[in-house]
């Protein structure tokens, strides 16, 4: 690897006013990007390719590759066309876009200038959840920012390309977080996810072809624009290129959030950058990638880097890159129904197995922590849990599922032992 | 879409439970099953409907996709196979039953659906009899007047969303919403508001359970006990066509259904699923009346009754005498009619009997249209054919004008579509002899007829309706009448014949 | 007679005019609503309805939908306090034990006038700062139950000790 930590994202922080039009230009290659692209140094081609070329793949947890992404809208359609960045950051753990519009959101904003004019989009959205109230500020104050300095609007920097971009909040709903879901939410609907096909990139947002982003994939490229593929490729593994911000708490001294290389080692991410467990406590499971992925147990967490494939070969996932620690000190069954809980309080109750199944497996754990569940239970959640993978529109029946899985396999006798203690006690343990 | 217009269909083949079908290019598998007969279990899919894709119960195996795929959002691409019999996805098949079943109530000793229910009909062919959940089922709001025709059950509704597309794209009133998010989600009008249209028992037709009862039906019968019989509603000249549900056995009608046809789709209006009611023992003219010289009236034999009438007939000049024929029968009946009375009989002055109050132009943009007669277009040709005018104006006010000594009157065959028939009955009621030939029980009432003929109603004859497009209506498959004196108008005339020829 | 005031009408009113469709103005629509009365009164429906042709079931259906709308009366204070798993794991049950015991205290003399209502919520991201909470629309850090005495009372008075 060349640069250890590279600075790609949250280049203006420790700065004087950070997010700053003027401190972005003078200290982050603020607009280059843009100047150097619809200029004419480099063509709409060209920068799919780079970008293609680069590696990036979409920050928001699902992974995808984002220049194949871009190419999935159809040039054969003249009409309107929308770029949407996903800046929901609901995925319990996950903080790290948040930090971005704290720290440097007009990177966010040139990013979906290039995008959009890869997409050949002339109008966008920043869709943010409306508990992030402080950086929905920030976020607006940048867009007027750069609007007044002719980087959005009519014909940018003379170039002939028009890109509006307003900002819409969003009303508490984890599933607003899925793209097809969010552009339900944008449509003044309920924010839930439509079924494929056809895809967003064809028919979207008013039925129009729509690409979504998430905040931290798009604040990757303008650096791409201005480095090249090849520079942002000597970060990162060979199929996990670039930098990553990781959302690390817990029983951390100092948890928050970091940007690394990917491949990085989960550990040396402890030591160095968090400064280590607290005082007393140890891991007694990771959470790797947000409240979706699968748990790992410390003897898996051996030898972890940070990247797609490790997490892959472990049976997890990377995600949105949030990891949380649990420490020794947790009661692992409370954490569980924790985990279900949301999904069931989030499932838009569409879909059956979902909707049906997430309720299901709230109303077992409820059982297992008052004691009324019977001992077969807490292997009936792998099952259920097992039937509700693969079935639905979305993948939020997937997400309470896996880690559901992965509970029973890796813990099934904390479970038991916890249920068997609240039956006997009639009550809650604690 | 061009390629359609312009005649020249692209077709796709693909294998369907290893059988090869032929389809029109962008044709779903579901879609193509249904053609070919061929039953893909699902709840939320409806041919007359957009695609929801949320019950996750049409899945099939595709090709070698790891992942099961719904049938009913699969476009066919050529040379696709599919299944939906493979062990896998019958597995699938019993968890999403299974699900469906999670939170449902177990209502079925007092729910109308039983024995049309999707839920059971499934348990029945996925067989996962026995669930694995036992813990406390969520509740919601039950038996809820959310329409003039509907009970709401929200706590059986199983959520596919049929009865909010039905309200968004067939009525167009957007009536029905689906609230809350997960299994907190309950369907519902905004609070207080009403459904109010004149097609709700459509939503309890595509209701796959019993979430959306008919509160007309409601408790009345279990529906193993019921036969069906197509039919076309008489309700209005649209003719949509139907299915009559009867308990023949005790000469009972229940209720009508829809039948899909190219003139009403799938769907019928409420006024028409009331043509039941008429043919019912309570409501209908069982038997003859007769009223003697010395003004008492009785009930006869039906050979007493044409006896009678015949004998009336004999001593009328056939200047003397009317018809009054209402536009309710069918061709075949006019025909039988016309050909006797007008051809044989020479009597020239007929007389259509319309509600004066109607509208006949009218239309509400869906089935219902203004001209409240089945068979108006059929009338009409009968006229015709017989040499008369096919249209006659202000028919009732040129009979009373007319004051003929003898009227024979083919009745309307549903009083409800008739509101000025009380007033136009009793001002019969002042003619010499009025022959009224009628279903309406309600005439009875009028003691100055002193001839009144039970007929059958449309569902217990043969025969044919002209719609308001001159489209074809078949009556082809009759329940015994309801009532053994009942006849219809061929029967009729065919006796009167017989009796006149033997006189002459 | 509008039931929205001159400043609230013509924000709303310019929302409907800022997107592709009136619709998609239904969100930021309510969140003004809320901004202004704290909830979304069945008047506020009926006037979107009638004056300008906002559906009623599409207005309801995305108040029951979403979390932050509310269609009952609220407390000048609402506290939404993170029960999800890092703040679970940094104390968030026995801080949200003690708001519920100043509110059931407060309630107790106060009645619907009580200056807070508590609802458990999902993650607010912001998981390095566990255990959180919003009051309103400010985000609390570090709300452990030592600290909860003394963080409400910076908006208003408690009678708990």
């Amino acid at each position: 690897m060349a640069q250890d930590k590279p600075r790609i994202i949250l280049r203006t922080a420790g700065l004087a006013n950070p997010r700053a039009l003027k401190t972005y230009i003078e200290h982050a290659e603020g607009y280059t990007a843009i100047k150097k692209v619809l200029g004419g140094a480099m063509t709409r081609e060209q920068l799919i390719e780079e970008v293609k070329a680069s590696g990036l793949r979409g920050r928001g947890g699902a992974g995808f590759p984002t220049g194949l992404k871009w190419t999935f809208v159809p040039q054969s359609d003249t009409g309107p066309k929308y770029l949407i960045c996903n800046n929901d950051e609901s995925e319990p753990g996950t903080f790290k876009d948040r930090e971005i519009c704290t720290v440097n959101p007009h990177q966010v904003i040139e990013g979906m200038v290039l995008a959009a004019f890869a997409i050949r989009a002339s109008k966008g959205y920043i869709y943010t959840r409306w508990e992030f109230q402080a950086e929905i500020g920030y976020l607006v104050e940048a867009i007027k920012e750069a609007y007044a300095a002719g980087f959005l609007g009519k014909n940018i920097l003379g170039s002939g390309f028009d890109f509006d971009l307003d900002h819409y909040t969003g009303a508490g709903a984890y599933i607003c977080g899925e793209e097809t879901g969010l552009i339900s939410s944008l449509e003044g609907k309920k924010g839930q996810p439509k079924v494929k096909p056809p895809f967003p990139a064809v028919s979207g947002y008013l039925g129009r072809p729509t690409i979504v982003n998430n905040t931290e994939t798009l604040a990757n490229v303008p650096w791409i624009v201005n480095h090249g593929a090849k520079e942002f490729r000597q970060y990162g593994t060979e199929k996990s290129p670039g930098s990553k911000l990781f959302s690390i708490s817990g029983a951390l001294v100092r948890p928050g959030v970091y940007e690394v290389p990917l491949g990085y080692p989960f550990e040396r991410l402890i030591q160095e950058e968090c400064g280590g467990y607290l005082p007393g406590r140890s891991l007694q499971a990771l959470i790797p990638g947000g409240a979706s992925a699968p748990l790992l147990t410390p003897e898996e967490v051996q030898g972890l880097t940070l990247d797609y494939e490790a997490m892959a070969a472990r049976n997890t996932m990377l995600g949105s890159g949030a990891i949380m620690i649990i420490d020794d000190r947790q009661v692992l069954a409370e954490l569980l129904k924790v985990t279900i809980e949301f999904f069931a309080h989030e499932s838009c109750g569409q879909c059956t197995p979902c909707r049906e199944g997430t309720g299901w497996l709230n109303n077992i754990m409820d059982g297992v922590l008052d004691g009324t569940a019977k001992p077969g239970n807490v292997e009936l959640m792998r099952t259920v849990a097992k039937h509700m993978g693969g079935k639905t529109i979305c993948a939020l029946s997937d997400a309470c599922a896996m880690p559901v899985t992965s509970y029973v396999q890796k813990f099934s006798g904390s479970l038991q032992a916890y249920l068997a203690q609240a039956t006997a006690a009639g009550g809650h343990v604690k | 879409m061009s390629e359609a217009s312009k005649g020249s269909q692209e077709t796709v083949t693909f294998t369907l439970n290893d059988r090869e079908i032929t389809v029109p290019k962008g044709t779903t598998v579901m879609a193509a099953a249904r053609q070919q007969d061929v039953y893909i279990p699902h709840f939320c899919w409806h041919p007359g409907l957009k695609i929801a894709g949320v019950c996750r119960f049409c899945l099939v195996k595709v090709d070698n996709r790891p992942k099961l795929e719904i049938a009913c959002n699969l476009t066919a691409t050529p040379g696709m196979k599919v299944s939906s019999v493979l062990p896998e996805v019958k597995e699938a098949h019993k968890w999403a039953l299974e699900f469906h079943l999670v939170n449902h109530p177990l209502d079925c000793p007092i729910c109308d659906q039983a024995g049309e229910c999707k839920l059971q009909d499934y348990y029945m062919e996925v067989g996962k009899y026995k669930s694995e959940m036992d813990r406390p089922k969520v509740l919601k709001p039950k038996a809820l007047e959310i329409g003039s025709e509907l009970v709401l059950d929200t706590e059986r509704c199983i959520l596919c969303d049929r009865c909010v597309r039905f309200e968004e794209e067939v009525t167009k009133t957007g009536a029905l919403g689906i609230f809350n998010r997960g299994d907190r989600a309950v369907i519902g009008t905004y609070p207080d508001k009403k459904i109010e249209h004149n097609y709700q028992d459509n939503l309890v037709d595509i209701c796959p359970v019993g979430a959306f009862t008919s509160r007309d039906f409601r408790f009345k019968q279990r529906v193993w006990f019921l036969k069906e019989k197509p039919a076309v509603c008489p309700g209005c000249s649209t003719g949509c066509h139907v299915d009559v549900h009867a308990k023949p056995q005790v000469r009972t009608y229940f209720r009508l259904k829809p039948r899909e046809s190219e003139v009403n789709g799938f769907w019928m209006c409420d006024k028409g699923r009331k043509t039941y009611k008429h043919m019912n023992q309570e409501q209908r003219l069982r038997f003859p009346l007769l009223t003697e010289a010395s003004g008492v009236r009785r009930r006869s034999t039906v050979d007493e009754a044409l006896a009678a009438l015949a004998a009336t007939m004999l001593k009328a000049d056939k200047s003397e005498v009317a018809l009054l024929v209402s536009a309710a029968y069918t061709c075949e009946e006019y025909a039988a009619f016309f050909e006797f009375f007008v051809r044989s009989l020479g009597v020239t002055n007929v007389y259509q009997w319309r509600e004066p109050t109607e509208d006949r132009e009218a239309f509400d943009g869906l089935l219902y249209r203004g001209d409240h007669n089945p068979n108006t277009r059929g009338l009409s040709e009968a006229l015709k054919a017989v040499g008369l005018p096919g249209e006659v104006k202000d028919g009732f006010e040129a009979l009373l004008r007319q004051a003929p000594k003898l009227v024979i009157a083919l009745g309307p065959e549903l009083a409800f579509q008739f509101p000025s028939l009380p007033a136009q009955l009793s001002r019969l009621e002042q003619l010499p002899f009025v022959s009224l030939w009628t279903i309406d029980g309600a005439a009875v009432s009028h003691v100055g007829l002193k001839h009144l003929l039970p007929m059958k109603g449309y569902a217990e004859k043969r025969g044919r309706f002209l719609n308001f497009a001159g489209k074809v209506g078949e009556l082809a498959d009759p329940f015994p009448a309801g009532s053994e004196d009942a006849r219809d108008v061929v029967e009729v005339v065919a006796a009167l014949s017989e009796i006149l020829a033997h006189s002459l | 007679m509008s039931v929205f005031d001159g400043g609230l009408k013509a924000e709303i009113e310019g929302f409907l005019k800022r997107y592709e469709t009136k619709r998609s103005a239904i969100l930021p629509v309510l969140h003004a609503i809320q901004d202004v009365h704290g909830w979304i009164k069945p008047e506020h429906i009926e006037e979107l309805h009638t004056v300008y042709g906002l559906d009623r079931v599409h207005v309801k259906e995305v108040i029951t939908f979403y979390d932050i709308y509310k269609d009952k009366p609220v407390r000048r204070f609402q506290i939404r306090y993170c029960k999800n798993i890092t703040c679970h794991m940094l104390g968030a049950r026995p801080a949200i034990a003690r708001i519920r015991a100043h509110i059931a205290a407060l309630d107790a003399v106060q009645g619907e006038d009580g200056a807070f209502s508590l609802e458990e919520f999902p993650c607010l991201g912001k998981c390095d700062g566990a255990p959180v909470m919003l009051v309103n629309k400010e985000r609390v850090e570090h709300a452990t139950v030592d600290k909860i005495d003394q963080l409400l009372t910076k908006y208003a008075p408690t009678v708990l000790r």
